[in-house]
């Protein structure tokens, strides 16, 4: 048995219920002992590093903190915005002791950073630690007949120096988990382009604009759905995609799920405790499609790799 | 190295340099910040600009702009520079500056997405985490446009998109003491460097 310190952040308890409870469902099912941090706070996300660097850094320090009170080498976190935090505050913390000292003295509980945690998403923790052989072997429900557009956002593998994690431009790491499941993953070239993140409610125009091509994108890419990763860029895909449609003057249609509502799926977890109906854009189409294969249609538009992949063999 | 730009006396670039762990005299120009940047568009000045404007000390005029409030954090800029600088750490270097400052962009876009921070840094220290309800009410309320989104609230409500309430910590208080020592902590950098 693994164990793993668990930090959920505020949408777990809220937005991305479904993501936080089929997280818990995954990792029980993969053998891997979670412990959440004891009376975690929130990460302080854009806002605090907009506004504040002290608070940038102490918000998630102090979790931080708590996580090295347990006895895990590991920490993982389901939202890609406070793991984003979490892993800047620590490698900014581990390379400048003196900073670290001040805003380690706003952390009013005992104990002092020691750098001891290493901070993953959940998504690296799925691929880097648990692997795409223990999820294969864990599958009793191939999800074959299923396309889908793997969309990462930007926090999850940039900056490169931080995250450390996967390729910034166009990684896999997501499309190897779904294909681990039978699914067949699309080439999509919008993979990592900003959902708009938290301007969804002080900057709406800016999400719409730019959720609607990350849809359009996936779309052409001939997926049935769109998986994620990150609570934010669930929400503004999937709460905003009738406003979306409206602004597109078309039909999108695509259901987003989160990777491990899909984890659980292929492992043979009952469709009901998947949390489906809090979805705004009905997902019964997409999962009609579990089963039927049918022959690859002719390609609408060729995709970045297919046109490299073409000029590379002339 | 190429440099460009007016040093000795430009103390904005030696400040917006030691502020952001940057060195904005790498820049050489080359836009590529500006087609990858998802917002550029929305800018009164996209980044390319922005590092020029820092480079021949334009502060007021740098640190007026929407850009620095535009600018998602998303990376995307700094994964394809060729001189490899941290434009969001730029970006966010000045922002700061421009609040401890009190440079204020009076547009609407920049007052309401610094409402909305504010808003958000708000609940943290009521709750200690997001309420995220109470939020996108408050939100409403606080930029006087009380319909916003609210076509979208039936369903996300009856489906439980977004729940009614939030779990706020056992100990708040912790959060609200952390705010406080973080504010002194702040007005102590700000006091060394003025």
């Amino acid at each position: 048995m693994k164990k793993l310190t668990y930090f959920p952040g505020c949408s777990a308890h809220g937005t991305s219920e479904e993501f936080d409870k089929t997280v818990k469902m995954v990792m029980t099912s993969l053998d891997v002992q979670m412990e959440e941090i004891p009376d975690w706070n929130c990460c302080g996300a854009t806002s605090a590093h907009t506004m504040s660097e002290s608070l940038a850094y102490a918000l998630p320090l102090r979790n931080l903190v708590l996580a090295e009170k347990l006895d895990n080498s590991t920490m993982a976190i389901p939202c890609a915005s406070c793991y984003q935090r979490l892993k800047v505050t620590k490698v900014h913390m581990d390379d400048n002791p003196e900073l670290c000292k001040e805003i380690n003295s706003t952390v009013v509980e005992d104990g002092i950073y020691q750098g001891k945690v290493d901070v993953k998403s959940m998504l690296q923790y799925c691929f880097e630690d648990v692997g795409l052989d223990a999820i294969k072997a864990k599958v009793t429900k191939s999800l074959a007949g299923m396309k889908l557009a793997c969309y990462y956002g930007c926090l999850l593998t940039r900056p490169k120096a931080i995250t450390n994690f996967d390729s910034p431009e166009y990684p896999m790491s997501m499309d190897k988990i779904v294909e681990a499941l039978g699914a067949k993953a699309t080439e999509f070239d919008y993979k990592t382009e900003c959902c708009g993140a938290s301007f969804s409610i002080s900057n709406t125009e800016v999400v719409i604009n730019l959720t609607g091509q990350i849809l359009e994108m996936a779309k052409e890419s001939g997926a049935d759905a769109i998986v994620v990763a990150c609570p934010l860029c669930q929400s503004n895909l999937d709460m905003r995609q009738p406003d979306i449609e409206k602004h597109l003057g078309k039909k999108i249609d695509l259901p987003i799920f989160y990777f491990t509502q899909l984890m659980a799926l292929a492992f043979g977890m009952p469709e009901k405790d998947l949390m489906f109906s809090k979805h705004i854009v009905p997902v019964e189409g997409a999962l009609a499609n579990i089963g039927k294969i049918v022959p690859e249609p002719e390609k609408v538009k060729k995709t970045r790799k297919a046109v490299e992949a073409e000029s590379e063999a002339e | 190295m190429i440099t460009l730009g007016i040093q000795g006396k430009n103390t904005f670039l030696s400040d917006v340099n030691k502020r952001s762990g940057a060195n904005v005299l790498e820049c050489y120009q080359c836009g590529k910040c500006v087609g990858t940047c998802p917002v550029s568009g929305y800018m009164d000045f996209p980044p390319r600009e922005i590092m020029q404007m820092v480079k021949l000390g334009l502060k007021n005029e740098t640190m007026m702009a929407n850009s620095t409030w535009f600018c998602l954090t998303c990376s995307a800029c700094s994964g394809r520079c060729p001189r490899e600088i941290e434009i969001p750490s730029v970006m966010e270097a000045i922002r700061h500056m421009a609040i401890e400052e009190n440079y204020i962009n009076g547009s609407t876009k920049v007052k309401e997405i610094r409402k909305f921070h504010e808003i958000f840094l708000d609940m943290i220290k009521r709750y200690g985490r997001n309420y995220e309800l109470r939020m996108m009410a408050e939100f409403n309320i606080r930029t006087r446009n009380l319909f916003k989104d609210m076509h979208l609230a039936p369903k996300a409500l009856l489906k439980g998109k977004i729940p009614l309430g939030v779990k706020p910590m056992k100990s708040a208080k912790a959060i609200q003491r952390m705010y406080k020592l973080a504010e002194k902590l702040e007005k102590k950098h700000t006091g060394k460097e003025a």
